[in-house]
């Protein structure tokens, strides 16, 4: 296009309103392209967690843990099919051995190693998660092994375990630490999960046996969640409803909820994650529309002159209107191109840096990463933009007469 | 000789709302081939008017505008824009030159309505830059240039498609007496050597002095010879 050369060189005449109107397209497209990759990525985790399952825990807060009396209670209410507790044990991979002195404060937490662990009951927790799916003899060595557990194939690549591994785990929160220092475990087994199946089923959790802490710590430790198999997904909320009845006037009143409402909120965004984010990316983008346009019609008002002087030389009205379209269209190409490499570039970044990527997986959301149709869609925004920006700018340009613009009376 | 423009019975009325302004009243003039024509006459008098008529960047309310024979008035916007950038070079008075291309490129944007190569339109950019004597300037930018270079080269970009027909409107409005000399000669040059039929409106008697014929136009009329 013998066309383009000349686009060019307004654009780069005028480079520091050029690069601002980039920059701020670029940031419209990064913030869009990141949050919606994010959403992604929680809608999938969402998805993959089943309406059959609830999870009852401490109405005050999640630090706070019910009574393991509540077991045979929640059991007995009607819908009920199986109670599995768990306690979210936040353990890390510490600096100092068990039998070694005093764990105490001053040891360090490698936060660069952290990942999800949990003690459950085995027999009744693995089977509410067919989509777990381990080998039928590793799964009789993690029943029959104290110090057992069981690793998600990500993990167990990750740091290269193989069954009978073992290591040293110590919690952050202060229960479940003891004087001995850290609890010791044995790689029985390694879980799967067909992904292509349950797409966003977690495989970056460690799971362990609740009982073995608990007699480690020599006390009761009570209950961190309790999960609820129920026999009707349907009737999810009439269920947890009577469940937290039975605890109405207890001094632990409980709060039950379906799995995905718990994992939305445990990533500490409520239901009107989606709306919020959505929300804000709309009004950036609609800023960003309005500075484009300006910059436009900025443009094409300085250069009314050129515009009836191109007319004379015999351009058409079509071509004076293309260069403007042109212009627009091109900030708009520059600016979605920043914006998703920008936006790559980050999603990458937290996908390789130590530390992030655990704490990510840590809260379900491991599989962060930049999809194609998000990448196409941000730029076809930023295109759509530049487009719709430059569209009066260059009617008005289309539109105007040689005789009323060149006039110098 | 042949005639090259032929103004036949033009009026051209300019509506404002409700109100009429007839600027040019049954206005004929024709010009032969090879003329150098300088119309004159005070502000307002209809003097760009009919330049813009003759080179068909507007079309008059009433009569006929024929050009190396051919009837412009009742051509469309599109056809008109097609003709223009063949058969009319305009000169202005403040140059209008692109302020983000350079000389040469200036010159060479009505070529990129040609179907010439890259190449082809630089050379004959490069070519026209020479007759107007600038070709050591061809990668200056207007705001490098003087006023008496900016009015060359600008000269240089009405005559890089060869059309027949020049129009001039107060070419040396905005000049200095000695820059104003070398565009009256230039213009010479292109009249004399080219072959240019030109029509250069002017306020400057000594302007006027230089083109064969001179014509006053006075409230949308011209005056008899
Ligand atoms: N596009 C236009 N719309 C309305 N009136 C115009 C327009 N162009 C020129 N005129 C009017 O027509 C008259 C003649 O203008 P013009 O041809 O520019 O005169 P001159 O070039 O001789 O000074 C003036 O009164 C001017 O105001
Ligand atoms: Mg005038």
């Amino acid at each position: 296009m013998k066309y383009l050369p000349f686009v060019f060189k307004h654009l780069r005449r005028n480079w520091v309103r050029t690069g601002s109107t980039v920059v701020a397209m670029a940031v419209c497209i990064f913030l869009l392209c990141t949050l919606r990759s994010v959403l992604a990525e929680v809608d999938s985790m969402l998805a993959a967690s089943s309406a059959s399952r609830l999870v009852t825990r401490h109405s005050v807060s999640l630090t706070f843990n019910l009574p393991v009396a509540y077991e045979a209670r929640i059991q007995s209410v009607p819908g009920v099919k199986s109670v599995a507790r768990t306690i979210w044990f936040g353990g890390s991979l510490p600096a100092k051995k068990e039998g070694q002195a005093d764990g105490g404060t001053d040891s360090t937490t490698d936060w660069s190693n952290f990942f999800n662990n949990m003690g459950v009951d085995a027999d009744k927790f693995f089977p509410m998660y067919p989509e777990l799916t381990i080998a039928p003899d590793q799964w009789q060595s993690f029943r029959e092994t104290r110090q057992g557990c069981v690793v998600g194939s990500k993990l167990a690549k990750k740091f290269n375990w193989k069954v009978g591994d073992r290591f040293f785990l110590e919690s952050f929160i202060p229960p479940y630490r003891r004087r001995s220092g850290p609890f010791e475990f044995v790689v029985s087994g390694v879980y799967e999960a067909d992904l292509a199946k349950y797409p966003g089923t977690d495989v970056s959790t460690m799971y362990f046996h609740y009982e073995y802490v608990k007699e480690g710590l020599g006390r009761e430790i009570g209950v961190g969640t309790y999960m609820v198999e129920i026999e009707n997904g349907d009737r999810a909320a009439v269920v947890g409803k009577a469940i937290d009845a039975l605890f109405e006037n207890s001094s632990a009143t409980s709060i039950t909820e379906t799995e995905q409402a718990f994992k939305a909120g445990f990533i500490a965004m409520a239901g009107n994650l989606a709306l919020l984010l959505n929300g804000i990316g709309l009004a950036v983008a609609f800023t960003i529309l309005l500075v484009t346009a300006n910059t436009m019609s900025m443009a094409v008002r300085e250069r009314r002159t050129e515009i009836g002087v191109l007319k004379t030389l015999g351009f058409s009205s079509a071509h004076v209107m293309g260069f403007v379209v042109g212009e627009a269209l091109l900030l708009g190409v520059l600016g979605g191109a920043l914006g998703v490499f920008g936006s790559q570039g980050l999603l990458y970044g937290l996908s390789v840096l130590p530390g992030v990527n655990e704490l990510l997986a840590g809260i379900g959301l491991s599989g962060l990463q930049l999809k194609p149709e998000v990448a196409a869609l941000g730029f076809f925004i930023a295109v759509a933009l530049g487009l719709f920006a430059g569209l009066i700018p260059a009617l008005s340009a289309y539109r105007a007469r040689i005789t009323d613009i060149l006039r110098t009376v | 000789m042949t005639t090259m423009v032929s103004v036949k019975d033009v009026t051209k009325v300019y509506k404002r709302g409700a109100e009429e302004l007839t600027v040019l009243d049954s206005l004929n003039l024709d010009v032969p081939e090879g003329e150098f024509v300088a119309l004159m006459g005070p502000s307002g008098s209809g003097k760009t008017t009919l330049l813009n008529l003759i080179a068909g960047i507007d079309r008059p309310t009433k009569g006929a505008v024929v050009v190396g024979g051919k009837d412009i008035a009742v051509l469309s916007e599109g056809d008109l824009a097609k003709w223009r950038s063949r058969n009319v070079g305009f000169i202005f008075q403040f140059y209008n030159l692109i302020p983000v291309l350079s000389a040469v490129e200036n010159v060479e944007l009505p070529l990129l309505l040609t179907k010439l190569s890259r190449k082809e339109r630089r050379e004959r950019a490069l070519t026209a830059l020479k007759i107007v004597g600038l070709a050591d300037r061809s990668s200056h930018y207007p705001r490098q240039l003087s006023g008496g270079q900016e009015q060359r080269v600008a000269i240089a970009r009405a005559v890089v498609t060869d059309p027949q027909v020049l129009v001039a409107d107060e070419p040396t409005g905005d000049l200095d007496a000695k820059s104003a000399e070398e565009i009256l000669n230039l213009m010479e040059t292109l009249n004399r050597d080219f072959k240019k039929t030109i029509v250069m409106v002017t306020h400057d008697p000594r302007a006027a002095e230089r083109a064969h014929v001179q014509r006053h136009l006075e409230k949308g009329v011209l005056l008899q010879r």
